[in-house]
């Protein structure tokens, strides 16, 4: 069967869509394990120019390398307090602002969270990796590996701005574009 | 038993929309410049979150805000459909959003500047999920067509919006379906910016015909029938022969 065509997500995604979605560590009463952390940053277009009213939306494993899915084998232990996914909206000034828990590294995948981007212009989603790392020089990914272009490589990681917060820009046309994936 | 492999192929460009379209701009100042890396799916990519766990499913009944509640304005309407992957395999347990504009064209939203009324009974939202066939039902209203302001002279013809988490983060789709027969549908940017007839059509519900019920009342509705069935990326991963 073919594939049923995808189109923009427009500009009028429902806020109660997102409402309560920007916190992945409380889930269904539960508090999730881990450092919590506050991941924000901006999404900006060509010129560096915000946009406003993008959908941002977030796919991670827990803090000990887990997700809640049952294709992953140690699904029985994934933390009951994490969501796991997370949506957020930018602002005016194409702010967003997720709050969630260092990913936990599993095999061979450095600590990570999937993104995604869906907004008014794009007629398909736009998907990326956020890595996690304390010296991204000497992270390994099967991922993150096939970035080739150095500098490149070094705008897939979040940058660390306090104890609690992490910051990661992710800007979708022009100078230092962030890489985004084949999809 | 482990869940049959899945194999996600990258999108085939002429199953899909244009990246960039004409006379609209911002398809130009985000669409990303470099090619698209290629990458391994690992576990990471082919999971994804159980989406009936993340969100109350709502009423199927977008047509009253609550199951007591005057019916909104407008045309009702009663849309169908299944959601497949590529193999034709049922997606039980999808959930799928919905949102549209109400019968005037206005959407409930801080960035919908278009001075048409809002219908106090009308939300143009909901949740769903799809049954152990993958298929979903709900009663709304026709939306209205409506302008883009900041083109000049762009109208949308009617349409509703669906966004859909299936079974993983690859097969996460987000769509817009039309109407048949609306002649706005002639000259809309997004509905046109296809190479295939084909894939036009599949941005358009059928129609499907009419219920009537004589003198209808609580509980018996007079619709018009629309059908549209959304095929997910994802096949099952043929064995290997030895």
């Amino acid at each position: 069967m073919i594939v049923s065509p995808y189109c923009t997500i427009g500009p009028f995604f429902p806020a109660s869509f997102v409402e309560g979605h920007e916190d992945l560590t409380r889930y269904r009463g539960g508090t999730a394990r881990g450092q919590h952390i506050v991941l924000r940053g901006r999404i900006l277009q060509e010129g560096g120019v915000p946009t406003r009213n993008t959908i941002l939306e977030i796919w991670q494993p827990d803090a000990n390398g887990i997700f809640r899915n049952s294709l992953d084998p140690r699904c029985r232990e994934a933390d009951p307090g994490f969501a796991g996914w997370g949506r957020a909206r930018t602002d005016a000034e194409g702010w967003y602002r997720i709050r969630t828990v260092v990913p936990g590294s599993y095999s061979d995948r450095c600590p990570h969270a999937n993104l995604m981007i869906l907004a008014i212009g794009l007629t398909r989603r736009l998907v990326t990796t956020v890595f996690f790392a304390d010296d991204p020089d000497s992270a390994r990914d099967p991922v993150l590996d096939c970035v080739k272009d150095a500098a490149a490589r070094q705008r897939l990681f979040a940058r660390r701005e306090s104890a609690g917060e992490y910051r990661f820009d992710l800007i979708l046309r022009g100078e230092n574009e962030t890489p985004f994936f084949l999809d | 038993m482990p869940a049959s492999r899945i194999d996600y192929q990258p999108y085939d460009d002429r199953t899909q929309l244009a990246r960039y379209i004409d006379r609209y701009p911002l398809s130009f100042k985000r669409t990303p410049l470099a090619p698209p890396v290629q990458r391994p799916l690992t576990l990471s990519e082919r999971t994804g979150p159980v989406a009936r766990d993340l969100f109350a499913i709502g009423q199927m009944d977008l047509s009253r805000v609550a199951a007591d509640a005057p019916r909104a304005i407008g045309q009702l309407i009663q849309i169908s459909g299944r959601v497949t992957d590529e193999d034709g395999s049922p997606l039980a347990g999808a959930a799928i959003e919905i949102w549209q504009a109400n019968s005037a064209g206005k959407y409930i939203h801080d960035m919908d500047r278009h001075n048409a009324p809002i219908d106090p009974n009308f939300t143009g939202e909901g949740r769903l999920v799809t049954d152990a066939e993958g298929q979903f039902q709900f009663f709304s209203i026709k939306p209205g067509a409506y302008p883009v302001l900041e083109s000049g002279w762009w109208w949308r013809p009617p349409h509703i919006h669906f966004s859909i988490l299936g079974r993983s983060w690859m097969d996460r789709f987000v769509t817009q379906i039309f109407f048949p027969g609306e002649p706005l549908n002639e000259t809309d940017l997004l509905l046109n910016a296809v190479s295939e007839r084909d894939v036009r059509e599949r941005l358009i519900f059928q129609f499907e015909g009419t219920t009537m019920t004589e003198g209808a009342s609580a509980g018996e509705v007079n619709a018009m029938q629309f059908r549209r069935d959304f095929v997910l990326r994802g096949r099952r991963q043929t064995p290997e022969i030895d």
